[in-house]
């Protein structure tokens, strides 16, 4: 077809050309483009350039006569000079080395010894690739052929035997002098997660916000699933009562902030669960969010609660898609009910799950309000040091408005963007949200 | 969507014939795991209803029967939020910031949903895909720039900042959801209206808009709800005084504050939550049929 149809479609449709084209097109998708570089595309470059400066509580104020800063600094411009911050705090500049803020916040993370760390944690997964890569390819080439979950099984075993062996008492002396660093190679997997998470702030807040997703995604599913099955019952008493109820915390999680205040409310000091166990069991008053552990728990807790109904509504629509003859025919062939789950229901809604999979990863590492109205990133463990729950954007919340790290969390916002901007490329791929008419 | 719904149905009318009886112990198993399901999912919703409607400002009740039914009944928590507090002000601040920004995001995204499912232009796939990636940025790290650039324009404090910050926020989500209602419309209407001498303004204005009506409600009661909602911005851009917050910042200030008149705050949260619960409740067979997934068909 050629190109300088401005329709989709059919040959005959309208025929415009050249410049014509182009203004039509630009009039059509030019404001939307406009405040997507304005208010998306500027905040990324300004954030690049915030985060090789000295930007903090006490370098505040942009230096308009340095080159750079007259042209990417608003308040810089002639235009808005009469808005320009003015207060406390001298000028901040463009700091030397260039890389300052990045190695703060990555730490030692590029002396040898972390980097074989590093290395020798991510060795502990090759043998899930190699059972995936197994499964693609070579499985079917077998004789007799194996199944896909043993296959998995073993890929998982071999990892969590990788991870756990090695030797585990010489981390204390491995960051002293003299050591060889090869000598990191044969550190125990926890021991090593130890030395890279401890390298600075980034690892430990990355480690553990995909901690939570990976706590998180599975009892989404697994509830979901489980709900979506009871649903999908159909002389289940009161079905369409359940249907509605069990949606009303999507609803909810419109007002996310606000809900999870009553969530904190239920594990505080004179909270609701101490009320119960103090009836129930007369027990005394527990600070609840004070536990780590149950404070990572509770911010799992209240987000399964967000989450479940999406994917329960998701999966309940594909479980209703499903032909029943299937189900007939396995029966006739004698199928059980765990049977015909594994082997019908599963794989057929598999196209269904995994897009919503993806999106609520995504979703999941970037949640703030719910943890930040829970925990506010606490209980803390000690100062300078971030807390249990401060995931990546509970972590970056605080350190702008609690201490004016604006240069430091610059270069933060930068390697977390360059992370989500692969992850989301990568996750459209799967998802194919972005088809067009014709698709 | 209307397909989708009748081969819903379809399937429903034959999977109900094949319908055969449960044993009684896994029908049991069944409402014993619904009902459990579904305490755990209204019992905070519910747990603020009754911290509203008992009387004091205090959740503190130390009966077991007081946490599951309400026992005592009064409105005092409810006057005293509407009138001891701000809480009429910052309702129509939020109302007004995200009726405006729902509003605005609808003018300006309408056109460029329209033009990437119906025109052919250089990188339009590849476009879509690139503000998608774009817009991933969080706004929480876009923070500084954002709140720089609202200060730079003098409209820090002001609730057009706010509303400016938001609209560039939901226009991609909006122009997406659009798109993908777009894409089922059938594009036979707008060309017989082309042979007829219909420019591109002409059919996008006269013949898809008015089609994509129901779309377009739909899109704008979720952009209506995300500016309701959000709480990161706002806490920035509209910091203080109390009486231009917005309604979760209001709120977030009220629960953190050092003696918290939590059956006050209850009440609040009653006022905000019971319409959102409502609205989408309606709407939620929208969001299922075709919305958010409406561009995932295979």
């Amino acid at each position: 077809m050629p190109s300088y149809l401005l329709y989709e479609g059919k040959e005959h449709m309208q025929r415009i050309h050249g410049w014509r084209k182009f203004l039509y097109v630009l009039a059509f998708i030019g404001p939307t483009i406009l405040g997507i570089l304005v208010f998306s595309v500027y905040p990324i470059i300004y954030n690049t350039y915030i985060s090789f400066t000295n930007r903090n509580v006490f370098h505040a104020n942009p230096d308009c006569s340095a080159g750079l800063n007259s042209i990417i600094e608003p308040t810089c411009w002639p235009v808005f000079k009469e808005h320009a911050l003015s207060g406390m705090g001298s000028l901040f500049q463009i700091q030397m080395p260039l890389f300052k803020n990045y190695i703060t916040l990555l730490g030692t993370i590029f002396t040898p010894i972390i980097l074989l760390a590093l290395l020798r944690v991510l060795l502990c997964f090759i043998p899930l690739l190699i059972a995936s890569l197994v499964n693609r390819h070579y499985r079917k080439e077998y004789i007799p052929p194996v199944s896909r979950s043993v296959v998995t099984l073993i890929g998982v075993a071999l990892t969590v035997i990788l991870f756990l062996v090695g030797s585990p008492a010489e981390s204390a002396t491995l960051t002293q002098t003299g050591v060889p660093p090869y000598k990191a190679l044969l550190l125990d997997g926890p021991t090593a997660l130890g030395l890279v998470t401890n390298s600075g702030d980034f690892f430990i807040v990355v480690f553990r916000t995909v901690l939570y997703v990976i706590c998180c995604i599975p009892l989404f599913f697994i509830i979901g699933l489980i709900l979506a099955l009871l649903l999908n019952v159909k002389n289940l008493p009161g079905r369409s009562f359940f249907r509605v109820a069990l949606i009303v915390p999507w609803a909810a999680s419109n007002v996310a902030i606000m809900m999870s205040l009553v969530w904190k409310f239920f594990f505080q000091e004179v909270g609701t669960v101490n009320q119960m166990t103090k009836l129930l069991f007369n027990a005394p008053p527990v600070l609840w969010l004070n536990d780590p552990t149950i404070a990572f728990a509770v911010c799992v807790l209240a987000n399964i609660w967000y989450s479940y109904p999406f994917f329960m509504v998701t999966i309940l629509g594909a479980l209703q898609s499903i032909p029943t003859e299937l189900y007939e025919a396995s029966e006739v062939d004698g199928a059980g009910w765990w049977q015909q789950l594994f082997q019908i229901t599963l794989p057929l809604i598999r196209p269904a799950v995994i897009p919503i999979i993806v999106l609520s990863s995504i979703t999941t590492f970037q949640m703030f309000g719910t943890v930040y109205a829970i925990t506010g990133g606490g209980p803390s463990l000690g100062a300078g040091v971030p807390g249990i729950t401060d995931f990546v954007m509970v972590y970056a919340y605080k350190q702008v408005l609690q201490s004016s790290n604006y240069g430091l969390m610059g270069a933060f916002a930068v390697i977390i963007f360059i992370m989500l901007f692969i992850a989301t490329i990568l996750s459209l791929r799967i998802t194919r949200i972005t088809k067009g008419a014709e698709g | 969507m209307n397909l989708r719904s009748e081969s819903i149905k379809t399937n429903r009318r034959v999977n109900q014939k094949a319908g055969r009886k449960t044993q009684p112990g896994i029908r049991i198993f069944q409402l014993i795991l619904a009902i459990l399901a579904t305490l755990f999912a209204l019992y905070p919703v519910w747990f603020i209803l009754l911290a509203a409607l008992r009387p004091g400002s205090t959740l503190y009740t130390l009966d077991l029967l007081g946490m599951f039914i309400p026992t005592q009944f009064s409105l005092e928590n409810f006057k005293a939020i509407l009138f001891q507090e701000p809480f009429l002000m910052w309702m129509r601040n939020s109302l007004f910031v995200a009726g405006f920004t729902t509003v605005a995001c609808l003018l300006i995204s309408t056109s460029s949903a329209y033009a990437f499912s119906r025109m052919r232009f250089f990188g339009r796939d590849f476009g879509l895909v690139l503000l998608l990636a774009i817009q991933s940025f969080p706004g929480v790290l876009s923070l500084i720039p954002i709140a720089q650039l609202i200060t730079a324009l003098g409209l820090y404090k002001e609730y057009w900042g706010l509303i400016l910050a938001y609209t560039s926020g939901t226009l991609v989500f909006c122009t997406l959801n659009l798109k993908g209602y777009f894409d089922t419309i059938p594009i036979d209407l707008e060309e017989a209206g082309m042979i007829d001498g219909c420019g591109p303004f002409q059919s996008f204005l006269l013949i898809a808009l008015p089609l994509a009506r129901p779309a377009i409600a739909v899109t704008a009661l979720f952009g209506f709800m995300a500016g309701w909602g959000e709480y990161v911005l706002a806490s920035v851009i509209l910091p203080a005084p109390s009486n231009i917050q917005t309604v979760m910042v209001g709120m977030y200030q009220m629960a953190n504050s050092r003696s918290v008149p939590w059956g006050t705050f209850a009440a609040g949260a009653v006022l905000i939550i019971i319409p959102v619960l409502i609205v989408f409740l309606y709407l939620q067979r929208f969001l299922a049929g075709g919305l958010t997934l409406g561009g995932v068909k295979g």
